[in-house]
């Protein structure tokens, strides 16, 4: 049986269609695909993500198994700022991608869907062996988490909360009241858009918050949005999903999220990757747009003409650009901006140019900005 | 807003509407099923001359999340397609049973045409 996320019942009269992602019923759509993913890059969408997972850190080496257990060194990130990283096995691949938040003397960190037992497990694993005073808890069904995305997400936000969200760095959080009810913000999102993310305890007050945003926005052209606007909105950023681009153990480096490594500091799986970055050669996450009709999708082949050189981890035709794109990991030598490969569809060649990611830049959304 | 099922139609329990004139049918997917779908991206038409058996795959239709097949509802030969839908796919959202047409059949068997269902039998199922 699938968990529902509290909302569940609001959502089911906002006549929503549901789908099930990682052993979660979630909205898939409310409308539809498009006209949602439109409303995030033109105005403002609010999304349910109640199916990622929250986990508390606490105790007072915190800090240090987050930077032993990820590739980030959580000392330098200060208390009110939260940071994106990821989490590995000993042997450099990727275990989940997730972002900590510091929180006073405690961190909360957003694992996936579906990842808060094997990343809680794994964290107190490591305090144990490490003989570390810090112990990770999975509080995942205590919270709802709302995102609130788009070029009008911080005027909307703004109209019910004290807290000047003006001055909330990019990937700063603390704590803040919305509608009157007590949440955890931060300024992040999965859309590459402006926006924020609501951490929501008891789950019982989110009904409260998702209503309030929705009236708040209407003025902006608010829409509710499902997972399947989320997937393509995310995907024209190129930003990765746990499951596609990870699926199969990869390394950060070959998920081109080598910026996302401190070198500086001991953490797992760190000889491994050092000895591939020095090796220098491997497939690395590529970005491709077709030039030709036809619409990738998760594991279609990718070839260099009768040759096979890589999958599709995800594919969708792109709302902003009307054209099929796609990412996969192929290699190094074939992934120079403007190289042209192809997309196997139904056995059919689909010819596709290798770009520099985003497929969307930030441009289009400035251009593309309506008011209602 | 309930999905419209036309009186004048003929209807497959996989969603496809065929409007019969003599040897010539024409074919296309019903209210209900392009009202599942949603946003219409890319239609796969068949080449002219194609022949097909009652119930091989037809041609494919995209939304921005899946791909479904549409079905021959009777044997016979591809003789026409709507090209629009190369440029305007969301005609089928718009008009599913007049401008987002898909495909003329000239019908082999009028025996196949038998098993269809009419538009009472298919309201129960939409």
């Amino acid at each position: 049986m699938a968990i529902r996320s509290p909302l569940y019942p609001l959502q089911v009269k906002l006549k929503a269609r549901f789908t099930e992602f990682a052993g979660f019923e979630m909205p898939i759509q409310y409308s539809s695909i498009i006209n949602e993913h439109l409303a995030v890059r033109r105005h403002v969408g609010l999304f349910d993500v109640s199916h990622m997972s929250n986990v508390w850190i606490t105790g007072k080496d915190a800090e240090k198994l987050i930077s032993f257990s990820t590739v980030e060194d959580a000392a330098r990130i200060a208390d009110g700022r939260s940071q994106y990283t990821e989490i590995l096995h000993d042997d450099g691949t990727i275990i989940d991608d997730t972002i900590f938040m510091h929180l006073g003397d405690r961190y909360m960190m957003i694992p996936n869907a579906g990842m808060n037992t094997i990343v809680t497990d794994w964290l107190n694993k490591q305090a144990k062996t490490h003989n570390l005073k810090a112990t990770a808890t999975d509080v995942s069904r205590d919270y709802v988490i709302l995102a609130i995305q788009g070029p009008r997400s911080q005027e909307t936000l703004q109209k019910i909360t004290d807290t000047n969200l003006a001055g909330v760095k990019f990937f700063g959080c603390g704590t803040t009241k919305v509608a009157g009810v007590d949440c955890i913000i931060s300024h992040t999102g999965y859309t590459g858009e402006l926006g924020f993310e609501l951490q929501i305890t008891p789950t019982s007050k989110a009904e409260r918050v998702f209503t309030a945003i929705l009236d708040a926005g209407k003025e902006h052209g608010i829409a509710p949005v499902g997972l399947g606007a989320r997937d393509t909105l995310r995907l024209e950023k190129a930003f990765m999903l746990a499951g596609n681009e990870f699926a199969g153990g990869h390394t950060p480096l070959e998920a081109t999220l080598a910026w996302t490594v401190f070198w500086e500091h001991p953490f797992i799986g760190k000889e491994t990757l050092l000895a591939q970055k020095t090796k220098g050669t491997y497939d690395r996450m590529t970005c491709l747009e077709c030039t030709e009709k036809g619409i990738p999708r998760h594991g279609c082949d990718i070839h260099k003409g009768n040759e096979k050189v890589g999958t599709v981890t995800s594919g969708t035709l792109s709302p902003c650009l009307n054209t099929g794109i796609a990412m996969g990991y192929v290699h190094q030598d074939l992934r120079e901006p403007g190289t042209i490969l192809q997309i196997m569809v139904r056995d059919k060649p689909i010819a596709a140019k290798v770009i520099k990611p985003p497929f969307v830049p930030k441009e289009w959304t400035q251009t593309h900005i309506e008011a209602v | 807003m309930p999905n419209e099922v036309r009186d004048d139609l003929k209807y497959t329990t996989s969603h496809e509407w065929i409007r019969i004139k003599g040897k010539q049918a024409t074919v296309g997917i019903t209210d209900h099923a392009q009202s599942e779908l949603t946003d219409i991206v890319f239609v796969e038409l068949p080449t002219v001359g194609k022949t097909v058996n009652k119930g091989d795959e037809l041609c494919v239709v995209e939304s921005v999340k899946s791909v479904s097949e549409v079905y021959a509802p009777v044997s016979g030969t591809v003789t026409a397609v709507n090209t629009k839908l190369d440029d305007t796919p969301e005609l089928i959202n718009k008009s599913p049973y007049h401008d987002g047409w898909i495909v003329e059949l000239e019908i082999k068997n009028p025996t196949d045409l038998t098993s269809l269902l009419d538009p009472a039998a298919y309201k129960k199922l939409a």
